[in-house]
């Protein structure tokens, strides 16, 4: 959190503050000394417009001010750092003190105020940062010493550099003012990392803000997507929707269309010869027809065939091989292991769909006569084969049935394959969710 | 855990650091309480006036003695063996080093500076809080010279004025009465036109008129205001400074370019010269008297008057002032007033020293005419009160502001050239009065 180079600045600043409110308080001392012992006094004293009163005691109480501001630095940065109030509390001591100590040394050095004012800059708040900077500067040029001699009588640190030889002159007056030079460039550089480190934090804010509203943005999008696909599937829906019904048609109404009319077929052979079995015939078609028209019904109120409503799925492949063979000649051979599969609805209906489907192409193109179903189920994967010795087909058109069977099946992510080499063959495995077997 | 601790160590640290500033200035408070006031008193062995004085301390003692038996728990204390000529130096040391003496003795040379520097005390409110301090008590002329920038700074302690030393026996010898103190420039011209002359016959004047007797002398007496009080103008083309300087010019010209000297006054061969009243005191009694001016007789009288001014001459005053960073004023302001308000310790300045008193009323009594007609030959004519109250009262104070000695001195220089280097009276003093302006406002 602390910057490092910004604490190297503090301290830096700090040394230069002692030395430079050290320097003219001992050089008045050390000189008074040199004066004194060379019995200069009266002539120097001539040549003065003010002399402090106690070169010594203001030696010593600048010593002991600056050591006084030396440990309100310590306990701000190092102890205290935490309590606030201790903080403000010691850059008002720190503002007192150096007062205190511009009046003492008759404001021969008044820039410890940048020293204080650095600490004020750094540790208020970021709005009051820019007051505190001019303020600083106000009271640094209103204790300007030649602009306070015009009114006040004050003791000059340079009436007694002007005692030493004119070469001495120049190395003291030089240094010092490079010394008083250097600290206010410290407290400019200072300021600036401040001001720098307060507009990072901004950029930061600024930047984090700008991820913010283009993740805002990316949302909207996102959902306007969403909203998209809604409608899409939606339609989609309507599609499959569409698609079932004419599928549930074609399976139903297809299926007992062909039963019945395959009955008639046989009716209008057996009905000169045999009336009595005709009529047994025709009951059976009309049986076939009402069944038709109660899965029409099923179909049109959305789900599934009666059969599978009422029965279990092996009991209703039984009985629409039994309604099949009833109407057909055609011998069929069910295999179902084990005896109760226990399948989700939709799975369920497809493998009664695709057995129905089957049941129908073998009789209506295959003109087959023995049909074998198998249902197996091994290890969660229901196979499901249907065989007839029909005529076959050499090769495959793509006929609603087919297309139909291969939809379903996806929609279940098993595979079908047709094979018309020998006889048709129908071979489908569908992957279940109900992967237990019901104990019997 | 730990941070308790540390939160703990923490507010202890700062309690003692509290506690121990405390303690520090309660300690101070109770060692300065202790302690008992001691005075600082500054002042110089012999005498300001450059005469030999034998009774120092005599003064100082008494009034110290007094001082310190009235006020009990309070020393004065004063290093002894200062010389005058160290004085000033002595004291700058002091100053500069804090230690200022809370009373001392201030040199006229010095007050200007000292007042300026802010080291002396501004006693104006001082005087105006003690109801027994009676401004109008002083001499105006003595007390003048303690103020600057119209305030009171330090009060006279002695004072000196300037007489005309007459050689007696000469004036009698020339046939000439010594005058009465009323006297003007004319009868001094008349009779050191008349004195100034070759006895022996070898050409060279061997008898003279004046000695030290400059335009100066003459200025004063002719109601001259060289400078403003506060320094900002001088006032050389004043046609009263025209006329001393063209008689100080009529009288060196007596001379035929001949320079007198102090041994010539000393061998009798002068009619007059002005002497203070310090020297006066000091050779007229004994044991001094036996050292100088053995082979004349001699008095002393009032500076002659100018046209248009009185008998006045320069005053010179001893002052007294309260160091600004004095911690016991009040007592310091006690001790100031003894010393120069105080009627008996001003009548010991008679006794002890070779100046007069500052207040008038010491001065003009019968027991500093006593005094000074104590040891004194009888048949000298006694310089009596009537004569040292007029010249006190009428007394020229040099003026105070920053500068003055330095002006005064090249003003002084180039006015002598007039009269050595026969230059045009009027146009000289008009470049002088320029350049003086002109250094005035620097």
């Amino acid at each position: 959190m602390r910057d490092k180079r910004l604490r190297n600045v503090q301290y830096m600043m700090l040394f230069v503050n002692i030395v430079a409110v050290l320097f003219p308080a001992s050089l008045i001392c050390f000189t008074t000394q040199k004066v004194c012992s060379f019995f200069h006094a009266r002539s120097f004293i001539g040549k003065l417009d003010a002399l402090p009163v106690h070169p010594t005691v203001i030696l010593l109480e600048c010593i002991a001010l600056t050591s006084c501001i030396v440990v309100s630095f310590v306990l701000r940065e190092f102890v205290f750092t935490q309590r606030k109030y201790f903080v403000y509390l010691s850059l008002c001591f720190d503002f007192v003190i150096s007062i205190y100590l511009m009046v003492l040394l008759n404001f021969n050095y008044n820039g410890i105020l940048f020293w204080v004012f650095a600490n004020i800059i750094y540790h208020v708040q970021d709005r009051v940062k820019l007051i505190f900077v001019l303020l600083a500067i106000c009271i640094y040029v209103g204790t300007n010493q030649e602009f306070l001699m015009i009114n006040y009588r004050l003791y000059s640190m340079n009436d007694y550099i002007d005692y030493y030889n004119a070469s001495i002159q120049k190395y003291m007056l030089g240094g010092y003012n490079v010394l008083i030079s250097f600290n206010i460039i410290i407290f400019i550089v200072f300021c600036i990392y401040v001001i720098q480190k307060q507009q990072n934090i901004i950029e930061q804010v600024n930047s984090l803000y700008k991820q913010l509203s283009e993740k805002n943005g990316e949302l909207e999008n996102a959902n306007e997507e969403l909203k998209q696909l809604a409608d899409l599937k939606e339609k989609m829906g309507q599609t499959k929707e569409r698609n079932r019904l004419a599928r549930e048609i074609h399976d139903t109404l297809g299926h007992t269309l062909t039963g019945i009319s395959a009955g008639v077929d046989a009716c209008l052979t057996m009905i000169d010869r045999d009336p009595q079995a005709t009529k047994k015939q025709l009951e059976l078609i009309s049986k076939v027809t009402r069944d038709g028209i109660g899965e029409v019904r099923c179909s049109v109120n959305e789900l599934r065939p009666d059969a599978l409503e009422r029965l279990n799925l092996e009991e209703a492949v039984r009985n629409m091989i039994a309604d099949m063979k009833a109407v057909s000649k055609a011998e069929v051979i069910f295999v179902c292991e084990p005896a109760r599969l226990q399948c989700d609805e939709d799975e369920e209906n497809t493998i009664y769909r695709i057995v129905q489907e089957s049941l129908t192409n073998a009789l209506r193109h295959g003109k087959a006569d023995k049909i074998w179903v198998d249902i197996r189920k091994r290890d969660s994967v229901v196979h499901l084969r249907i065989r007839d010795n029909g005529c076959g087909c050499k090769e495959m058109k793509r006929g609603f049935g087919t297309t139909h069977m291969q939809e379903r099946i996806h929609m279940l992510h098993g595979t079908i394959r047709f094979n018309g080499e020998n006889g048709f063959v129908v071979e489908a495995d569908i992957p279940v969710r109900w992967g237990k077997e019901e104990q019997v | 855990m730990k941070r308790t601790r540390i939160h703990i160590s923490k507010k202890r640290l700062f309690l003692t650091l509290i506690l121990a500033g405390c303690m520090g200035c309660m300690v101070m408070y109770w060692k300065q309480k202790s302690e008992p006031v001691v005075l600082e008193l500054g002042i110089f062995a012999g005498s300001n006036w450059d005469v030999a004085n034998a009774n120092s301390y005599v003064i100082v003692d008494k009034v110290i003695a007094r001082f310190e038996a009235e006020h009990p728990g309070v020393k004065v204390h004063y290093y002894s063996g200062i010389q005058k000529e160290d004085y000033s130096e002595w004291y700058a040391q002091q100053v500069m080093q804090g230690k200022t003496p809370d009373v001392a003795m201030i040199l006229a040379v010095d007050f200007d500076k000292l007042a300026a520097l802010g080291i002396l005390e501004n006693l104006d409110g001082m005087e105006a809080q003690d109801k027994e301090f009676r401004k109008a008590d002083f001499y105006p002329t003595a007390l003048q010279s303690g103020k600057y920038n119209g305030s009171q700074y330090a009060l006279p302690y002695e004072t000196v004025p300037t007489l005309m030393f007459v050689n007696k026996s000469l004036l009698n010898h020339e046939g000439f009465m010594v005058p009465e103190s009323d006297w003007t420039w004319e009868e001094m011209y008349d009779i050191c036109s008349k004195v100034t002359r070759d006895l022996d016959g070898d050409g060279v004047l061997d008898q003279f008129g004046t000695y030290n007797y400059g335009w100066l002398e003459a200025a004063y007496s002719n109601n001259v205001k060289l400078f403003e009080e506060d320094g900002s103008m001088a006032n050389f083309t004043d046609q009263n400074v025209t006329g001393a300087v063209k008689f100080a010019k009529r009288l060196s010209d007596l001379n035929q370019g001949q320079k007198v000297t102090q041994d010539e006054f000393d061998a009798g061969c002068v009619a007059f010269m002005p002497l203070s009243f310090a020297n006066y005191r000091t050779y007229k009694t004994y044991p001094y008297k036996i050292k100088k001016y053995t082979t004349f007789k001699w008095d002393c009288i009032a500076l002659p008057s100018g046209e248009n001014g009185d008998n006045c001459s320069q005053l010179d005053t001893l002052l007294m002032g309260i160091s600004k960073q004095s911690r016991h004023k009040e007592l310091s302001w006690e001790l100031l007033k003894m010393f120069t308000y105080d009627e008996e310790v001003q009548m010991d300045i008679f006794r002890y020293s070779q100046g007069a008193s500052v207040l008038r009323a010491v001065t003009n009594s019968k027991e500093a005419e006593a005094i000074l007609a104590e040891d004194m030959d009888d048949r000298e004519q006694v310089i009596n009160n009537t004569l040292l109250d007029m010249v006190i009262e009428q007394g020229i104070v040099a003026p105070h502001f920053n500068g003055y000695n330095e002006t005064m001195a090249y003003a002084e220089g180039e006015v002598d050239k007039i009269l050595s280097e026969d230059k045009n009276v009027e146009s000289t003093l008009k470049i002088i009065q320029r350049n003086v302006n002109t250094m005035l406002k620097q």
